[in-house]
C-alpha cells in the first residue's frame, strides 16, 4: 500500500466532493423539499478521506501539513467542509451542503495542480516551521475556511431572498431557514474568519525573517491587511445596518471569491511566503 | 370477530344531518355500554367530531347483520325518525380498517391531511379505553391506526403546507423572520380576514399588534380582542419604523400605500425587512413596493396561490399514503385471518361474509 499516498486520499474526496456537487443538482431540481441525509454524509465521507490525506501528510513530514499551496488549499477546504459538519447538525441549515459542494469540488480540483505541490528537498526543513508558524499558518487558513462557508450562506441567503421576493412556490416548501436566520449564520462565520484571520496576522507579525525581507511591504502581508480591512468594513456595515441583506450577501461572495482568486497569486509573489 | 364502521360525515351528509346523529363526549360512555350490552358489539370506540359521526364496533354477527343493528341503535339512541339513505355508510373488514387508516392519517377530512383528526380519534379511543369497551382487537387496530398516521406524516408530504390564506402569511414570515417572538405587526383595516391572520401570527408568537381602521371603533374592538392597540387611521404611516409585517385590508377603492409613500418610511428602517401582506379586493398596496430594497409583498391571488400548491402537493401524496395504509394493514388482516381485499372500486358498504 506504499503506493496509496496522501494525494491519492485526497483526490478521493475530491471525487466524493463531486459526487456531492451532482447530488446537490438533484436537490436543486427537487426545491430542496425534504430533509436529506445523503449529502450529509458524503460529505462526511469526503471529510474522512481528506482528514486521512492531512493526517498521512502530516505524519510523513512530522510537522503541520501547511507547508505549500496544495497543502494551505487543502487546509482552507477541510476547514468549510468541518464547519459544514458541525454547522449542518441543524437540520434547517443542512442544505447549506449542497451550495457548499460545488466550492469545495472547485477548490479540490485547483489544489490537485501538480505546480501547487512540489516535493520537499530532502533533509531540508519545511518551509513553515515552528510553533508561531503554525499557529499563523492554520488560523489564516482557518480564518479563509469561515470566510467560504460564510459565503456560501450568503449564496443560499440569495437563493431565498429572490424565491420569497418574486413569490415562487420554492421559497414555501424548502426547507431553508428563514433569511434573517442565514444572514445571521453568514455574518457569525465572518466574524469567526475575522477573529482567526486578526490572530493569523498578528502571529505573522512576530515570525523572524530575514531583515532584507520587510514585512509591511511583502504582497501577501499587504494583501492580507486588505482582505482583513474588507471583511471589517463588512461586518462594520451590517453593524450599523447601513447594508441591507441582499447586498451584505452579494458583498461577502465577492469579497470570498477575490479571495480564492487571488490567494495563489499573492502567494507566489511574496517573499515571505515563496523565497 | 370482524371490525365494523358506521357512520355519516362531511363526505355523506350535510351539517345538518351530522349534527342530529352527534354524541357529547358525556354521553359517549352510556352509549357504548348499551351498545355492548345489547349483544351487538363486543367491543366499541365512538367517534364524534364536527365533520363525522362514526362507531367503530367489533362484532360476532355476520357484517350484513351488525350493519343493521348498528343502524337501529345509532337511529334509537338519536330519536332519529326520517328516512336515511346513502348519508349512512358502513364498511366490514378489511374496508373497516382501511377506513380507519385513512381517517386516522387525514386522508379522509375536509382539509386533507389535516392532524387534528388524529388527536380525535386518540381521546375517542382513549375514552372507551378507560370505560373497558375496547379488547384485544380494537387496542390492536387503533394503536396501528396511530402508529401508521404517525409514519405517514413523517415519510409523506401530505400534512406538508398551509392550505389557507391565514396560514400561508404565517409561513411566509417564518420564511422571513428569524422568529415571530418579537415581531409588531400592523393590521390596516378591521376586516374578517385581516383578523384571521391576525390570530395566526399571535398564535405563533407575534407581540405586539396595532390596529387602524377608518372607524376608530372598530378599531378599538378589534385591538380589545386581540391583545393590541388601536392608533387613528391617518396616523398609520408613523408606526412603519417599528412594525415588521403589516396586514391590509380596508376598502379604500385606490392605493392607500404606494412606492413614493413608502420609500421615505423605509429609511427608518435601518434594512429590517417588511413584509406587507395586501388582502383587499381592490388591492390597497401598489405592486411597484415590491421592487424596494427589503419589502416583501404578497396579496390575496398571490396567498391563494401558494394555498392551492399545497393541496395540490398533498394530492399527490394521497398514493403513497394509501400505500403506507395497505402495508401496515396487511399483519392485521392476516392475525384475523382475512385476505385483504383492497379493491379500489366502492369503499362505500360492501359488507363481506363474517368469516370470508
Amino acid at each position: 500500500m506504499a503506493w496509496f499516498t496522501d494525494r491519492h486520499f485526497f483526490l478521493l474526496a475530491v471525487a466524493v466532493y463531486g459526487v456531492s456537487a451532482m447530488y446537490s443538482v438533484f436537490l436543486w431540481r427537487k426545491g430542496f423539499r425534504q430533509d436529506d441525509h445523503a449529502n450529509y454524509f458524503l460529505l462526511l465521507t469526503a471529510f474522512a478521506l481528506h482528514t486521512a490525506a492531512m493526517v498521512k501528510r502530516g505524519f510523513s513530514m512530522a510537522h503541520c501539513p501547511v507547508n505549500n499551496l496544495y497543502e494551505a488549499t487543502t487546509f482552507v477546504a477541510w476547514t468549510i467542509v468541518a464547519a459544514y459538519l458541525i454547522i449542518g447538525l441543524l437540520p434547517r441549515l443542512r442544505f447549506l451542503g449542497a451550495f457548499a459542494s460545488p466550492v469545495l469540488l472547485a477548490i479540490g480540483v485547483f489544489a490537485l495542480m501538480p505546480a501547487l505541490d512540489p516535493p520537499h528537498p530532502a533533509g531540508a526543513p519545511p518551509e513553515f516551521s515552528g510553533a508561531l508558524v503554525s499557529l499563523h499558518a492554520a488560523t489564516s487558513l482557518l480564518a479563509y475556511g469561515a470566510f467560504g462557508l460564510g459565503a456560501v450562506a450568503a449564496a443560499m441567503f440569495l437563493m431565498q431572498q429572490h424565491d420569497l421576493k418574486f413569490h415562487k412556490l420554492r421559497a414555501v416548501l424548502s426547507l431553508f431557514p428563514s433569511i434573517q436566520r442565514l444572514e445571521i449564520v453568514a455574518v457569525r462565520l465572518v466574524f469567526a474568519g475575522f477573529i482567526l484571520l486578526t490572530v493569523g496576522l498578528a502571529a505573522g507579525r512576530h515570525l523572524p525573517r530575514p531583515p532584507d525581507k520587510p514585512y509591511w511591504t511583502d504582497p501577501k502581508v499587504v494583501w492580507s491587511i486588505f482582505m482583513w480591512i474588507a471583511y471589517l468594513a463588512l461586518l462594520v456595515f451590517r453593524r450599523l445596518r447601513l447594508s441591507s441583506g441582499r447586498n451584505l450577501a452579494v458583498s461577502l461572495i465577492v469579497v470570498f471569491l477575490f479571495l480564492l482568486l487571488t490567494f495563489w497569486g499573492t502567494n507566489l509573489l511574496s517573499p515571505l511566503h515563496h523565497p | 370477530m370482524n371490525v365494523v364502521v358506521i357512520g355519516l360525515s362531511h363526505n355523506s351528509a350535510p351539517v345538518e344531518l351530522r349534527e342530529r346523529f352527534a354524541f357529547t363526549e358525556a354521553e359517549i360512555p352510556g352509549a357504548l355500554k348499551s351498545l355492548c350490552e345489547s349483544g351487538v358489539a363486543a367491543e366499541a370506540v365512538i367517534v364524534s367530531t364536527c365533520n363525522r359521526v362514526e362507531i367503530y364496533a367489533v362484532t360476532a354477527l355476520t357484517s350484513d347483520a351488525a350493519v343493521i343493528e348498528l343502524k337501529k341503535f345509532l337511529v334509537t339512541h338519536h330519536a332519529f325518525n326520517d328516512t336515511l339513505g346513502d348519508q349512512l355508510y358502513s364498511f366490514a373488514e378489511p374496508h373497516s380498517l382501511h377506513h380507519l387508516f385513512k381517517v386516522a392519517c387525514g386522508l379522509d377530512s375536509m382539509v386533507l391531511g389535516e392532524t387534528e383528526i388524529l388527536g380525535q380519534l386518540k381521546d375517542a379511543y382513549d375514552l372507551a379505553l378507560q370505560h373497558g369497551h375496547t379488547g384485544a382487537r380494537l387496542n390492536k387496530v387503533f394503536q396501528r391506526a396511530f402508529h401508521t398516521a404517525k409514519h405517514v406524516r413523517t415519510h409523506t408530504n401530505i400534512q406538508r403546507g398551509s392550505v389557507s390564506v391565514a396560514s400561508v402569511a404565517v409561513e411566509l414570515a417564518e420564511k422571513i423572520f428569524n422568529s415571530l417572538g418579537d415581531r409588531e405587526v400592523l393590521v390596516l383595516g378591521a376586516g374578517d380576514t385581516s383578523e384571521k391572520v391576525a390570530r395566526a401570527l399571535l398564535s405563533r408568537g407575534a407581540k405586539n399588534l396595532i390596529v387602524a381602521s377608518r372607524t376608530f371603533e372598530r378599531a378599538q374592538a378589534l385591538a380589545a380582542a386581540l391583545g393590541g392597540r388601536a392608533v387613528q387611521f391617518e396616523n398609520w404611516a408613523v408606526e412603519f419604523g417599528n412594525i415588521d409585517i403589516a396586514i391590509s385590508s380596508t376598502a379604500a377603492p385606490h392605493h392607500i400605500l404606494d412606492r413614493a409613500k413608502l420609500e421615505p418610511l423605509m429609511k427608518h428602517r435601518k434594512n429590517r425587512p417588511l413584509l406587507l401582506i395586501d388582502i383587499a379586493v381592490p388591492r390597497d398596496i401598489d405592486p411597484e413596493v415590491n421592487f424596494l430594497e427589503n419589502v416583501y409583498l404578497y396579496n390575496v391571488d398571490d396567498l391563494q396561490t401558494i394555498a392551492d400548491d399545497y393541496l395540490k402537493l398533498r394530492r399527490e401524496e394521497i398514493a403513497r399514503c394509501e400505500a403506507i395504509i395497505a402495508d401496515k394493514i396487511k399483519p392485521l388482516l392476516e392475525a384475523s385471518r382475512i385476505q385483504p381485499q383492497m379493491d379500489t372500486d366502492g369503499h362505500r358498504l360492501k359488507t363481506l361474509p363474517a368469516d370470508a
